[in-house]
């Protein structure tokens, strides 16, 4: 009863234009090179090593930010800002001629398998919100799968450590081809904040092919969704 | 017994031991390889310390660490000895000794003597035979190569007729972290469960001995994701604790409502996932919704959606105004009377109630040997909760007792879960209301001096985290050891589903829900 009154109070709740502007979220740190002199201050305070200097002007490897922001606080003249909106993966990784296999395969649905390999949790998190009903994510097609034998890609969260590394080949191996491999939140394409640790390989890449980057850290469901769906071609 | 008295006991008892007092809560007691099993025994048995702990630090040799706490005074007491490559075994006095030691053994090489299990417990099969890499020695940066050289792991076996063993994992079906879950069951019952866990260790503790302290906030919010504000909260704490810094009250309560948001939308996953595992869908959604939510609050608040680089040692990182204090009230407000009928939804609904109520019991009597702390602990009558026993922050003055229920099943958990929302609800407000003006972004440059030690506690979602951290050269920490609350509430599980049937225990893992992230590090 108290069930039914609740379905009748609130009605639906979710959120129809899934990809709307969300003026809370973090983005991309975007630099004004007019702004900006070149001090380098911002190096000594990004921990992932993501800023270098190139021509006395500051630029941002984006495959590696982590997106704390501490760099935006640090400059003085306000050189570096971040621009708030998540949705900006782009599809870079996956060569031409694989785009168009993927498009044509996967239009209508997508399923998924997802592999944790050492992540910090939180890209799990945020995977399993894109199917609370808020963003629902399956309403799109996409959907996870419990078996890697029924899936089209999967999901690989975090760095690759060495105890994961066998787990994440055989997952990848007992999936049928086409596959597609996608990559979520900023550790899982080179180790991130992590890279350094002894107990993490390297790059995803080296071991198997990555077809989409969702970078963040964690990437907002948002962001996930927008990645995938691009992924089909649907936007 | 409070601090200083036990110093004077111990000195009386044993002449020869060397005591001394930090920090104001922190007991240090120096002794040799040949004397601390006696020393630890004393204290556990004759005065009422619990054991929480064992790590070892490298200076020029190795010290083994003991840490032990008496939770009734609220301070720490640390056992330790040097040793070269050998290390007494505590596991005939304490259940959970075994974890601690083999991480030492496999991480430092150091022997386990007197102990009855060697196991390997970091080191999978795939590691080379002889690194050691938490040793000075070995480089920062290199990595552990696949070499398949370290010894198979022994599980435990079930033989006989109609005895047969299910392995799960690492990779589960669903999105979970991984593990290996091993069940030896007869029939349908579990006889026994053994969880391999480490398929996550990337080596934190490594990193964060070679990480500017001023960064550093920056990793341990990347150790379990879902409990980002307590993790930098410890580190807060921590650096204060060695800084000797004090903090403004309206910081500190406005580190409160980060910290209690947090536990809001975890207990909310968590009960959404208890729900979820009964099959009772339309609330598990509606708690998924409202965890939503409160994410999205912490977003507008922090601009995270797990409120990381906001806590950072002295002071807080974000400005707080007025806005953001009506937004926090008012989205409370909409949510806490929607969330207070749909839990009475679930405690109403009969078939419900019986797939929870004596499901997955955990004993007092194994939950106080297993020492289990936070929720899981509370629900077996623990009545421990570090906000009360070790209060940082406001919580002094807020938390007036722990909540704990009586038999530790799984509908305990869940109440218990509900009743730690509530209470999460009321401190936001209290904290709230301490609150008058704006808070200004205010960050102060962290630099500790060599040598320095202290430790931190804090309550996290999942139980006690303890923080250690000895101070080292160029501004960075020499030793940064973490006990985790799940590292030790995992074998909690084991016993809770022992007897139960194998497909209730998806509903039993729900209602603990451990972090493999926190525990692997």
């Amino acid at each position: 009863m108290r069930i039914i009154l609740d379905r009748i109070k609130y009605s639906r709740e979710t959120k129809k234009d899934i990809l709307f502007d969300n003026p809370y979220s973090y983005g991309k740190v975007n630099i004004n090179n007019e702004k900006c002199n070149g001090c380098s201050k911002c190096i000594g305070e990004c921990i992932v090593g993501a800023i270098s200097i190139k021509d006395g002007k500051a630029i941002i490897d984006h495959d590696k930010c982590i997106y704390c922001g501490n760099c935006t606080q640090i400059c003085d003249k306000a050189a570096l800002e971040m621009v708030h909106d998540c949705k900006f993966c782009t599809l870079e990784q996956a060569g031409n001629e694989l785009k168009q296999k993927i498009y044509k395969k996967f239009k209508r649905s997508l399923v998924l398998r997802s592999v944790d390999t050492g992540s910090c949790n939180a890209c799990m998190l945020e995977l399993a919100a894109t199917q609370n009903t808020y963003y629902d994510i399956s309403r799109f097609g996409v959907k996870f799968a419990a078996s890697p034998r029924h899936s089209d890609g999967i999901v690989v969260t975090g760095p690759v450590t060495i105890n994961m590394r066998e787990a994440l080949i055989k997952t990848y191996n007992a999936m049928p081809e086409p596959r597609l491999v996608i990559a979520v939140g900023a550790c899982s394409l080179d180790g991130g904040i992590f890279k350094d640790g002894y107990g993490s390989v390297g790059k995803l890449g080296d071991i198997i092919p990555v077809d989409l980057y969702i970078p963040g850290c964690p990437p907002s469901p948002q962001a996930i969704v927008y990645g995938l769906l691009k992924l089909v071609d649907r936007i | 017994m409070e601090i200083e008295l036990l110093k004077e006991e111990l000195n009386i008892l044993n002449s020869k031991l060397e005591i001394q007092i930090k920090n104001n809560n922190e007991l240090y007691i120096n002794t040799t390889s040949n004397e601390v099993k006696a020393v630890v025994e004393l204290l556990l048995s004759k005065f009422k310390i619990t054991f929480v702990g064992q790590f070892c630090s490298q200076k020029q040799i190795f010290t083994i660490n003991i840490i032990l706490s008496n939770r009734s005074q609220g301070y720490f007491i640390i056992v330790r000895y040097d040793t070269t490559d050998e290390l007494v075994s505590l596991q005939d006095i304490t259940y959970q000794g075994h974890l601690f030691e083999r991480e030492i053994a496999d991480l430092y090489g150091i022997k386990i003597i007197g102990g009855k299990d060697t196991r390997n417990i970091v080191k999978h099969e795939v590691w080379q035979k002889d690194v050691f890499p938490l040793r000075k020695e070995y480089a920062f940066g290199s990595k552990i190569k696949p070499a398949n050289e370290a010894d198979e792991y022994q599980f435990k076996k079930v033989s006989g007729s109609g005895g047969y063993q299910i392995p799960v994992g690492p990779v589960h079906a669903g999105i979970i972290e991984p593990g290996h879950f091993r069940f030896s069951a007869i029939g349908e019952p579990i006889e026994n469960l053994e969880i391999r866990l480490m398929y996550k260790h990337k080596g934190i503790e490594k990193i964060c001995e070679n990480i500017d302290a001023n960064k550093l906030n920056l990793v341990f919010e990347r150790i379990a994701g879902e409990s980002s504000a307590a993790y930098a909260e410890c580190y807060a704490l921590l650096v204060e604790k060695l800084m000797k810094w004090e903090i403004s009250n309206e910081v500190k309560a406005l580190r409160v409502v980060l910290l209690e948001l947090e536990r809001i939308y975890n207990y909310l996953d968590d009960i959404a996932g208890i729900c979820v595992d009964v099959a009772y869908s339309y609330p598990a959604k509606r708690f998924n919704y409202f965890s939503e939510m409160i994410h999205q609050l912490c977003e507008r608040v922090t601009g995270s959606r797990f409120s990381r680089n906001a806590i950072v040692p002295g002071g807080i990182n974000i400005n707080f105004t007025s806005k953001h204090k009506d937004d926090i009230l008012h989205t409370l407000g909409s949510i806490e009377k929607r969330l207070n009928n749909i839990i009475q939804a679930t405690l109403s609904s009969v078939s419900f109630l019986d797939r929870i109520e004596s499901t997955g019991v955990l004993y007092n009597k194994t939950a106080t040997k297993l020492i289990l702390t936070g929720v899981v602990g509370r629900a077996s009558d623990i009545r421990y909760d570090v906000r009360k026993s070790f209060p940082y922050e406001i919580y002094k003055e807020i938390k007036t007792k722990a909540n704990a229920e009586l038999s530790g099943g799984v509908c305990e958990r869940y109440n218990l879960k509900i009743t730690e929302i509530k209470d999460a609800f009321e401190f936001i407000r209290k904290a709230l209301s301490l609150i008058q003006a704006d808070i200004p972004r205010t960050k102060k440059e962290v630099v500790i001096q060599e040598g320095n030690e202290a430790y931190a506690a804090v309550e996290t979602v999942k139980g006690e985290l303890v923080v250690y951290g000895q101070a080292g050269k160029n501004n960075m920490w020499n030793r940064i050891y973490f006990k985790t609350p799940s590292f030790t509430n995992w074998n909690g599980l084991t016993y809770a589903v022992s007897g139960e049937i194998v497909p209730d225990f998806p509903l039993c893992n729900k209602s603990f829900n451990m972090s493999y992230a926190e525990n692997d590090r």
